[in-house]
């Protein structure tokens, strides 16, 4: 008995006490239910069978049944545009704006730190707020773009079926921007300055130097923040709610957020589980990029 | 001369994009405190010409909102303390050591970071399903956000720890301390602000979730907040100036607690986001 109590108190036993309920947890919660969910979907889910672990088993019929539906392009193809159309924008002006603020003016990192209020704030909140900016007949975006003579003509935004999936990509990107910013701010930093100076006395203008210098330097901390971007995209789900509902007729609508619907609306779990299991395997893709551009820092 | 004006002139394009940038905060508590006419006003007003600060008190009571922000205190205050009373232990185990078994631990935590809510909740709800806990909603909910928020605590607590000397542990079990007394006497009270910054922030994000509590919660009554504005809010809503009041009464918390906080979450975020 003492010599566990002390195993415990002193040796390695207090580690994996440590790690291990941590661990435990997590493979109850986080382990299993991704486990399961892969099991679900080569079954038959119904009313009846639903609190039952043992189903009939069917195969890859979920599977076949999933893309036959006739949305199910339509939704990959918004999926496709949403990811890309979001990092895109969360990237390019996230990185416009590090630069901005790598800058030596006063108030600069306070003024910084302002912009991540966005990151901090409820989605589903950030979705409401731009569903009324965004709104068609009275939205205050259009009423700005018009008096800059953008448009001619309201946009609406959330109804159009060649808008909806852009007014979620807008208020997605504001969203994220703040936090893309901040990781490159990070790596901005870390470059040494005398870089820079010896550049300079070398004769090489600025964009020269951003484009031998700052993108070489940041190349680690770039793939890091895309990767980041692709799975903070792919997790994104309040927005859709907030703004569109997946509509009209779909083209607003994305893998996660098709999952959540068969599944809480349509209540065929095993279609949604089947959803989820494809775009599992697109998070995955994501990840495996994610830990290799961020190997050697988590070994450190 | 033009060196000595560049500061400024950068602080002033600083301060603007900062407007542009958090313009749908501003239009959020303006809003909020426009009546029906003005608010589809055409052009809209950019200040209210007649403001309604009673729409605050009459939605905090016609949508149940002390229910709404009650629920989702709870909820967040759950996860948080799973969050951090789980999570700091492994963030410390997996920053003392460094071996293979180490690396596989943190290339786990670092997948499971990465699974979206929209994937697991479905497994979830039938699992809790099956072994009961639907009758617990609340409960149900604390626990799957908790596993979605712990991922990330552990990585961010574990470049806390990575900054702690380790010298200072071994002098304090060379004076004779178990592993335990170091570890609450020396390791915990150096690492405290950042596992505290860590812990706020884990609060934040619970306290806005919604894809758990909206598929796993029917009863209104132990509805957070989020759900709660789920329930006027749609493609189709008018109500605008109760939702932006709903909303801003919903965020003001916060983002008073992030103003202040500011210094200190980005400087927690900064030295363990990238690592």
């Amino acid at each position: 008995m003492s010599r566990i109590s002390n195993w415990l108190r002193d040796g390695v036993g207090f580690d994996i006490l440590l790690v291990g309920a941590a661990l435990l947890f997590l493979v109850a919660l986080a382990g299993a239910p991704l486990v399961y969910n892969v099991l679900m979907s080569f079954q038959q889910v119904d009313m009846f069978t639903l609190g039952s672990l043992i189903r009939p088993f069917v195969g890859f019929d979920n599977y076949i049944a999933v893309v036959r539906q006739p949305e199910f392009w339509l939704v990959t193809r918004n999926t496709l545009v949403f990811v890309f159309g979001s990092m895109t924008g969360q990237f390019v002006l996230g990185f416009a704006l590090a630069l901005f603020f790598a800058q030596n003016f006063p108030g600069a990192s306070t003024i910084r730190g302002l912009f991540l209020v966005s990151w901090v704030m409820p989605g589903l909140v950030v979705g409401a707020i731009w569903s009324w900016i965004l709104a068609g007949d009275f939205g205050v975006l259009n009423v700005i773009l018009k008096s800059l003579g953008i448009i001619q003509s309201n946009i609406f935004w959330k109804s159009d079926p060649n808008f909806s999936i852009w007014a979620v990509i807008i208020a997605n990107i504001w969203l994220g921007l703040a936090f893309n910013m901040l990781l490159l701010s990070v790596g901005l930093a870390a470059i040494p300055r005398d870089l820079y100076e010896a550049a300079e006395l070398d004769g090489a203008n600025a964009f020269q130097r951003f484009w031998t210098i700052t993108l070489p330097m940041m190349r680690s901390t770039i793939g890091a923040v895309l990767s980041l971007g692709l799975i903070g995209t792919l997790q994104q789900f309040d927005l859709f709610p907030a703004l569109t509902e997946g509509g009209p007729a779909n083209t607003s609508n994305v893998a996660g957020f098709w999952s959540w619907q068969l599944s809480f609306q349509l209540y065929d779990f095993a279609k949604g589980a089947t959803v989820s299991v494809m775009m599992f395997l697109l998070v995955l893709f994501a990840s495996v990029i994610y830990v290799r551009s961020t190997r050697h820092e988590v070994r450190g | 001369m033009t060196r000595s004006h560049t500061p400024w002139f950068l602080l002033i394009v600083a301060l603007a994009l900062a407007a542009v940038y958090l313009f749908p905060l501003y239009w959020m508590y303006v809003t909020s405190l426009k009546t029906g006419s003005e608010m589809f006003a055409n052009p809209p007003t950019f200040w209210p010409r007649d403001p309604n600060p009673g729409i605050f008190a009459e939605v905090w009571g016609r949508r149940t909102m002390p229910t709404f922000l009650t629920n989702s205190v709870l909820i967040a205050g759950g996860v948080t303390a799973i969050t951090v009373i789980l999570g700091t232990g492994c963030a410390y185990v997996l920053a003392r050591y460094r071996n293979v078994w180490i690396d596989i631990g943190l290339f786990c935590v670092l997948m499971l970071q990465v699974l979206p809510a929209s994937v697991m909740v479905t497994p979830l709800f039938v699992g809790f399903n099956q072994v009961g806990m639907l009758n617990y909603p609340r409960t149900a909910v604390v626990l799957a956000a908790a596993a979605k928020a712990m991922p990330f605590f552990v990585v961010l607590v574990r470049a806390t720890f990575m900054s702690v000397p380790r010298e200072l542990e071994e002098a304090a079990l060379v004076d004779g301390n178990s592993r335990i007394g170091a570890f609450f006497s020396i390791v915990l009270p150096l690492a405290r602000n950042g596992i505290l910054v860590c812990a706020i922030l884990t609060f934040m994000t619970a306290f806005g979730e919604y894809i758990y509590s909206k598929s796993i919660i029917q009863s209104p009554s132990l509805q957070p907040a989020s759900v709660g504005l789920s329930g006027f809010l749609g493609p189709n809503s008018t109500d605008w100036s109760s939702i932006m009041a709903y909303s801003a009464i919903y965020v003001t918390p916060i983002l008073l607690a992030f103003v202040i906080l500011q210094r200190r979450i980005v400087s927690g975020l900064t030295s363990g986001a990238l690592k």
